[in-house]
C-alpha cells in the first residue's frame, strides 16, 4: 500500500495540513496567553471609539473627535490620492522617457538614460528622505515663493496653486458634467457599432462635441458669477486659498513619480523595440508620418507587450506609497499604526492593513487585467 | 601657388566640415531635436554651474572640522569625511570596525562570484553556506573575537547581511514553493498559491509591521527572536515569494520531454527535480535572479522603519552631532551613492554575464 502513488499522495498531504493546523494552534495559543498577561482584550470595539489624533492633510474632512474607523479611511484616501495622481503623472512623464531613450539625439536619449538608472538603482526611502532634506535646504521661505506660474508659487511652506471653486452648491456644475459624459459616451458607443457595420464613421460625435462646448458656454455665461477660479493669495506668513500641498505630500510626490517614470519609461522602451521593424516600414510605405506611425500603429502594438508589467507598476505604485511614512505624511499605514499606539489593539490594526492592502490591490489588477484582455490580440 | 594652396586646403577642410556636419546632424537634425538640444543644453548650463559651484567650488573639504564647513558656503563635505566610519558602520564598535569592513568585502565577493552561470554547481550552495558562518562569526564575535551583539550592528554591513541572508534562507524555501506551485497535489498547489499571492500583494512595509509589532504577541517569550531577526525573517519571507515566481518561470520553460525521460530512466520525483529539472531551471533564471537581488539591496533600506541601524538611520545619527552644522543633504547624497554604486555595478556586472553568455551560445 506504501508503494501506492495515490495512497502516498494522500498522507503527504493530510500529513502537511495537520502540520500547519498544529502550528496554527500553536501560535493561537501563546497568543491568547500573551494577551490575557499583558491585559489586552481583543475585538473591533475602539474602531467606533473617537480617535483623538489629528491628520495633518486630509481629502476628506476629518477632525480628532472622528471614531477610529473614520480615521482608517481618511487614511486610506490620502494613500489612494497619492496612488493615482503618481500614477496619472508617472505614465505619461514614462512615456516620453520611454520615446527619449529611442531619439537619434544623443543629448536626449543620454539624459533619459540617466534618469532610468539613477530611478532604478537607488531604493525610494534614500530618494525620498534625499528630496525631503533637499527642500528644507534649498527652498525659499514663504515671503520670498519661487513663482512657478501664474498663482502658483512654491516655498519650504509648500506648493500653492489655484483651485476651481464655486460659491453656491455643487449639484449644477456635477450634474453638468455628468450629463455631457452621457451624451459623449453615447455618441461614440453608436458611432463606433455603425463604422464597425458599415466602414464609414457618422458626424455623431462630432455633432455631440460641438453641442457640448455650446452647452458649456452657455452654462459658463449663467453661472459666471458662481464659479470663480481661487488664486492664493499671499497674507501673512503663508499663502492662503487655492489648493495648497504640504513639503511632505509635494516630497512624496515628486519621489515617487521620478521612481516610478524610470520604470515605465524601460516598459515603454521594450514595448516599442518588441514592435517588428516591418510593421514600421509598412507605416512609411503607406504615406504616415512619424507621429502617425507612432499613434496609429506603433503604439496600438507596442500596448500589447506593455500593459501586464504595466499593471504590475501601478500595483507597485500602491505599495510604494506606504513609504510616505518615512517623510511623515499620513497615510493609511501611518494612521493605522498611531491608532494601534494609542489603542494597543495590535493584532486588529495589522490585520486590517494586511486586509486593505490585499484587497485594495487584488481589486486594482482585477480591474487591470480586464483592461489587458481588451487589447490582447484575439486569436481566431 | 596660392590657388593650388587654397585648394589643398579646402579640400583638406570639406571632409572635416562633413564630418563635423553628420556628427551634428542628431542633435540639430530636424526642427524638434535642435529645439530639444538647445532647450536641455541651456538647463544643464543652468543646473550644471549652480551645482559645480555647490558641490565642487565652493565646498568645504579638508581639514574635516566643523569650522571647514561654517566658512563654506557650498557643500560640507568635511562632515561626510568626518563622520564617514559612523555612517558606514553605525554604532558598531569602532575598534571593531575592520571585522564589519571585512564582513561587507566578504559579501560583495561572494555575490559577484555567484552571478556566474559558471558558478552554479552544487558546490555553491555550501560555499553560500560557509559565507554566512564567517559573516556571523566576523560581526557577532566568539571563538576569539569580542562579542557584539545585534543591536549595535549597524550602516552597510547590515544592508548586505539582511541582503544575502534574506536571498540565502530564502532561496530554499522558494525552491519549494515554486515546485508547489506546479504540484499535482491539490493541497500543496492551494498552499503554495495562497502564500505566494498573498506575500506579494502586500506591501514590504506591513510585513515589517507583522514582524516587529505582532511577532512579540503570536510567540512565547522564551522563543522570541531579537529585532534584529525578526526583519530579516520579515525579508526572507518576502524574498521567497518573489523567488519562487522567478524559479516558476524557469521551470515553466524546461519542456515536459525532459520530466518524461527522467521518469523513464526510473527516477522517482525528487531525484528527477535535483538532477533534471532544477538545474536546467535555475540556469535560466539567473539573470532574473541578479535583479532580484539588486531589489533586495534596495528593499532592506525599509528596516529604518522598524528601528535598525541601516545606513540611513546611521547616517541620520551622524547627523544629530551638535557640534557640526547637520548637512543632510550632502549625508543622503552620500548614502543615496553608496546604494547606487551598489546596485549600478552589480546590474552592470550581470549584464555583461548575459551578454557574453548570449554570444557563446549563439
Amino acid at each position: 500500500m506504501l508503494q501506492d502513488v495515490r495512497f502516498r499522495a494522500i498522507i503527504v498531504q493530510i500529513a502537511l495540513l495537520a502540520g500547519i493546523a498544529a502550528l496554527g494552534s500553536m501560535l493561537f495559543t501563546a497568543t491568547a496567553r500573551n494577551l490575557e498577561l499583558r491585559g489586552i482584550p481583543l475585538g473591533f470595539g475602539f474602531l467606533w471609539r473617537p480617535a483623538n489624533f489629528q491628520i495633518a492633510e486630509t481629502i476628506l474632512p476629518y477632525s480628532s473627535s472622528d471614531p477610529n474607523w473614520w480615521a482608517a479611511v481618511v487614511g486610506l484616501s490620502n494613500s489612494l490620492f497619492i496612488s493615482v495622481l503618481v500614477i496619472l503623472l508617472a505614465s505619461v512623464i514614462g512615456l516620453f522617457i520611454g520615446i527619449g531613450r529611442l531619439s537619434s539625439n544623443p543629448l536626449v536619449s543620454g539624459l533619459c538614460r540617466v534618469w532610468v538608472e539613477v530611478a532604478r538603482n537607488t531604493p525610494l526611502v534614500v530618494l525620498l528622505i534625499f528630496n525631503y532634506a533637499l527642500w528644507w535646504e534649498i527652498l525659499p521661505l514663504a515671503t520670498e515663493a519661487w513663482k512657478l506660474a501664474p498663482g502658483t508659487h512654491i516655498s519650504v511652506r509648500g506648493l500653492s496653486m489655484p483651485a476651481l471653486g464655486w460659491s453656491t452648491s455643487a449639484f449644477a456644475p456635477v450634474a453638468f458634467v455628468g450629463v455631457s459624459a452621457v451624451i459623449l459616451a453615447g455618441a461614440s458607443y453608436a458611432a463606433r457599432r455603425r463604422q464597425i457595420e458599415t466602414g464609414s464613421r457618422p458626424a455623431h460625435v462630432s455633432a455631440a462635441w460641438l453641442f457640448v462646448a455650446v452647452a458649456a458656454g452657455i452654462f459658463l455665461f449663467a453661472y459666471r458669477d458662481v464659479i470663480s477660479l481661487d488664486i492664493p493669495e499671499f497674507r501673512r506668513a503663508n499663502f492662503a486659498g487655492g489648493w495648497s500641498l504640504t513639503p511632505e505630500l509635494t516630497t512624496i510626490l515628486i519621489g515617487l513619480t521620478f521612481y516610478t517614470a524610470g520604470f515605465i519609461g524601460e516598459i515603454v522602451r521594450g514595448g516599442i523595440l518588441a514592435v517588428r521593424k516591418g510593421q514600421w516600414e509598412a507605416a512609411t510605405a503607406l504615406g504616415l508620418s512619424r507621429g502617425q506611425t507612432y499613434r496609429l500603429v506603433v503604439v496600438p502594438l507596442a500596448l500589447r507587450s506593455i500593459v501586464p508589467p504595466l499593471n504590475s507598476q501601478y500595483i507597485n505604485v500602491v505599495k510604494n506609497s506606504t513609504l510616505a511614512i518615512v517623510v511623515g505624511y499620513q497615510d493609511f499605514m501611518t494612521v493605522v499604526s498611531t491608532m494601534i499606539n494609542k489603542t494597543s489593539h495590535a493584532i486588529e490594526g495589522v490585520a486590517i492593513i494586511l486586509g486593505v492592502f490585499l484587497a485594495v490591490n487584488l481589486a486594482l489588477s482585477a480591474l487591470l487585467n480586464a483592461y489587458n484582455r481588451r487589447i490582447a490580440i484575439v486569436e481566431r | 601657388m596660392a590657388d593650388t594652396a587654397s585648394n589643398t586646403i579646402a579640400r583638406a577642410a570639406a571632409p572635416d566640415a562633413r564630418s563635423l556636419l553628420r556628427r551634428l546632424a542628431p542633435f540639430f537634425g530636424t526642427p524638434l531635436n535642435a529645439a530639444l538640444t538647445l532647450i536641455l543644453l541651456w538647463l544643464m548650463v543652468r543646473l550644471g554651474s549652480l551645482l559645480v559651484d555647490w558641490a565642487i567650488l565652493n565646498a568645504a573639504l579638508f581639514p574635516a572640522e566643523p569650522e571647514t564647513c561654517a566658512a563654506a558656503t557650498g557643500a560640507c563635505w568635511s562632515f561626510v569625511i568626518a563622520k564617514s566610519g559612523q555612517i558606514l558602520f553605525g554604532i558598531y564598535p569602532p575598534a571593531e570596525r575592520w571585522r564589519a569592513g571585512l564582513v561587507c568585502i566578504l559579501i560583495i565577493i561572494t555575490l559577484v562570484a555567484s552571478a556566474r552561470p559558471s558558478a552554479w554547481r552544487p558546490g555553491l550552495a555550501a560555499i553560500w553556506v560557509g559565507m554566512m558562518a564567517i559573516v556571523l562569526w566576523l560581526m557577532g564575535g566568539g571563538f576569539g573575537l569580542v562579542s557584539v551583539p545585534t543591536s549595535s550592528w549597524g550602516g552597510l554591513p547590515v544592508t548586505l547581511i539582511l541582503t544575502v541572508f534574506a536571498i540565502g534562507l530564502g532561496f530554499p524555501a522558494a525552491i519549494l514553493l515554486a515546485l508547489g506551485r506546479r504540484s499535482s497535489l491539490p493541497v500543496v498547489r492551494t498552499l503554495s498559491v495562497l502564500f505566494i499571492e498573498t506575500i506579494r500583494g502586500l506591501p514590504l512595509l506591513s510585513l515589517l509591521f507583522v514582524a516587529s509589532i505582532l511577532l512579540p504577541l503570536f510567540l512565547p517569550e522564551s522563543l522570541l527572536p531579537d529585532k534584529f531577526v525578526r526583519a530579516l525573517l520579515a525579508l526572507t519571507i518576502f524574498a521567497a515569494a518573489y523567488l519562487a515566481e522567478v524559479l516558476r518561470g524557469g521551470l515553466q520553460a524546461i519542456p515536459g520531454g525532459q520530466s518524461e525521460a527522467a521518469e523513464a530512466l526510473g527516477l522517482n520525483y525528487w531525484s528527477t527535480q535535483r538532477l533534471i529539472i532544477l538545474p536546467q531551471a535555475i540556469r535560466i533564471v539567473i539573470p532574473a535572479l541578479t535583479n532580484t537581488i539588486i531589489v533586495m539591496i534596495k528593499n532592506t533600506s525599509l528596516v529604518l522603519v522598524v528601528g535598525l541601524f541601516d545606513l540611513i538611520s546611521s547616517g541620520k545619527a551622524a547627523l544629530s552631532d551638535p557640534a557640526w552644522p547637520a548637512p543632510s543633504t550632502e549625508t543622503f547624497l552620500f548614502i543615496g551613492l553608496i546604494y547606487f554604486a551598489l546596485a549600478f555595478s552589480f546590474a552592470r556586472f550581470a549584464d555583461f554575464l548575459e551578454r557574453s553568455g548570449a554570444e557563446k551560445r549563439g
